[in-house]
């Protein structure tokens, strides 16, 4: 077979080489990974309560709504859209739930919720993809109009959570760990499989990278458009039920600001937000990393206030490390 | 003409009275063009003339405002890039379609990747191998195919997406300045694999301003001047002067 005498037999360069890829292809995880590794040694040396299997496991319950809604916005940024709206549809289906819980069926609760967000990320993905409407402007009318609905439904009141069907999603536990970590894993794990081993996965990267591109090879971009825009609809809902469930509590001014986070989270962990470039694991740690700052510094005791001003300027730097050094590490030309 | 020999009455690709206009522009203007089996059509004309266009209409990424495209008999006329593709129609785009952020494999398969039917599992160990033996088999040499094209030269970009086109047996061919980017050694490979495929029967479409490799290569000029046909002529009835007179309108 031609192959074998065409390839060169793998030398030391190659070798270099591979590794030189691995770090550059994994930049971002590699480089958010060591700021939670730092943040995590200064929290356990400054605190006694961050280093306690009480507090860890109340982090990663904390962190659950955030991480399910980043892995699901991990492939809407890496086709290059965005989706502003996921923090409303959270409140929406957070109150949504608990009103449906309170006079009917707890069941019926769940799927409504569920589907309600779905929905409306299919509405978002519909006017995006078929529209040929700028995400951002489809998803920021959604932010104010789902908000709105919300606090519509609600009149501005919480709604109790009394069902125990309902309160094990946010406070169950499983083998030392709370049900919203372990929902968030499975999301995770399956965010990482479609987004690296499916055709779904490599075409969210082709349309973030080359639209033009997929489409004349013969791909409907507007159905990966719509999937990936339904896609953080329906984790939305899921973020809106843990987190409803977790407070025993639906209320429709839960989520507020939530989708910056997120988004926060998925930047931190090395998505490009020109698109073309995602990691799922990469959005997960960027989420636990802004756990974990919001959790350390109120166990320092430092001001609340405090927690946004750090978040923002760890924000800053990591995307300064970002674009300054991964230019000259990975050396692409254009 | 090498298709001479085994004459099928149907020519492989027929476009009658192409038209398309964009915005105020009409870029073409009642457009024919035959190809034959085994064909190798060199279509010339200045900047503007409607090469490009024309050719993407037959590969599905442009639909003619009016018009009629048939591949073996079949119309194929505004149906897409896939159907396009499943025609057999292959074209390598002046601006290369190639998505810098995946790597040579991908872009290799983007559109017919191979995955495991149950699983839905991408099969990256299987895609990587062919997309090895293929690049061998056409002589590219690209030592790894996990690198991403953003990191590639243009010349293998344009390999690349040669190789993208000619990997998976069409019917016909569609190269837009296929060798802009390439060394003068890469480019005598390229008229070579037209002469190859040609010789299989495959209907080569070449767009190129170097003008002197048609001569090597075709069978036949088409000559568009502002959006019409304006001569068709074969090697033999003209020369380098003459073509360049012909791509002028005159």
């Amino acid at each position: 077979m031609s192959t074998r005498t065409a390839a060169p037999a793998p030398g030391r360069a190659d070798r270099r080489g591979a590794r030189q890829d691995f770090v550059s292809r994994n930049f971002g995880v590699l480089s958010i990974s060591a700021v939670l590794a730092v943040l995590f040694v200064f929290f356990s040396v400054q605190t006694d309560a961050f280093l306690t299997t009480n507090n860890l496991v109340n982090v990663a319950r904390q962190v659950a709504p955030t991480v399910v809604v980043a892995v699901a916005m991990t492939f809407v940024i890496t086709t290059g859209a965005i989706d502003l709206s996921v923090g409303s549809i959270l409140g929406l289906t957070a109150a949504a739930l608990a009103i449906v819980a309170e006079s009917g069926s707890a069941v019926v609760a769940l799927v409504l919720a569920l589907v309600l967000g779905l929905g409306i990320g299919l509405v978002n993905g519909a006017l995006t993809a078929f529209g040929k409407l700028q995400s951002f402007i489809v998803t920021l009318a959604a932010l104010t109009a789902v908000r709105g609905l919300a606090l519509l439904i609600t009149d501005g009141y919480s709604t109790p959570i009394t069902s125990d069907f309902l309160l094990p999603i946010g406070n169950g536990r499983l083998a030392g760990l709370y049900t919203p970590t372990w929902i968030a894993v499975v999301v995770v794990a399956a965010g990482w499989y479609v987004f690296n081993h499916t055709r779904f996965g490599r075409y969210v990267v082709a349309v973030g990278s080359n639209a033009e591109s997929l489409r004349r090879a013969g791909v409907d971009v507007r159905r990966i458009q719509l999937a990936v825009l339904t896609l953080t609809g329906l984790a939305a809902g899921l973020a809106g039920v843990i987190t409803a469930a977790r407070l025993a509590s639906g209320s429709s001014n839960s989520g507020t600001l939530f989708e910056l986070e997120v988004i926060t989270a998925v930047v931190l962990g090395g998505t490009a937000l020109m698109g073309g470039k995602g990691s799922i694991v990469g959005s997960a740690i960027g989420a636990v990393t802004l756990g974990v700052i919001s959790n350390g510094l109120v166990l320092l005791r430092v001001d609340v206030y405090w927690v946004p001003i750090t978040q923002g300027i760890i924000l800053i730097v990591a995307i300064l490390l970002n674009a300054k050094l991964f230019s000259r590490i990975t050396g692409q030309r254009g | 003409m090498t298709a001479g020999t085994r004459d099928i009455s149907t020519p492989r690709v027929e476009m009658r009275g192409i038209r398309k206009r964009f915005g105020a522009l009409e870029v073409l203007r009642g457009v024919d063009l035959t190809v034959g089996r085994g064909e190798v059509v060199g279509l010339v004309g200045d900047n503007g003339a409607g090469k490009s266009t024309l050719m993407k209409m037959l590969a599905g990424a442009v639909v003619p405002d009016s018009g009629e495209i048939r591949v073996d008999g079949t119309a194929l006329t505004g149906s897409g890039p896939r159907a396009a593709r499943a025609a057999g129609i292959e074209m390598v785009y002046q601006d290369l379609a190639l998505c810098n952020d995946v790597d040579v494999a991908g872009n290799l398969f983007l559109g017919r990747e191979i995955h495991r039917p149950l699983t839905r599992r991408l099969d990256h160990k299987r895609m990587h191998e062919e997309a090895a033996k293929d690049l061998a088999t056409l002589h590219i040499r690209i030592s790894d195919t996990r690198q991403l094209v953003a990191t590639m030269s243009g010349g293998q970009r344009q390999a690349i997406a040669i190789a993208r086109a000619v990997t998976f047996e069409p019917k016909v061919l569609v190269l837009d300045e296929p060798t802009a980017a390439l060394a003068a050694r890469e480019v005598e490979m390229t008229l070579q694999l037209i002469r190859d495929v040609s010789s299989r029967g495959v209907s080569v479409v070449l767009i190129t301003h170097r003008l002197q490799d048609l001569f090597e290569v075709a069978d036949r000029f088409v000559v568009l001047y502002e959006g019409v046909n304006h001569r068709q002529m074969t090697p033999a009835e003209t020369d380098l002067g003459g073509l360049v007179t012909a791509m002028m309108g005159r």
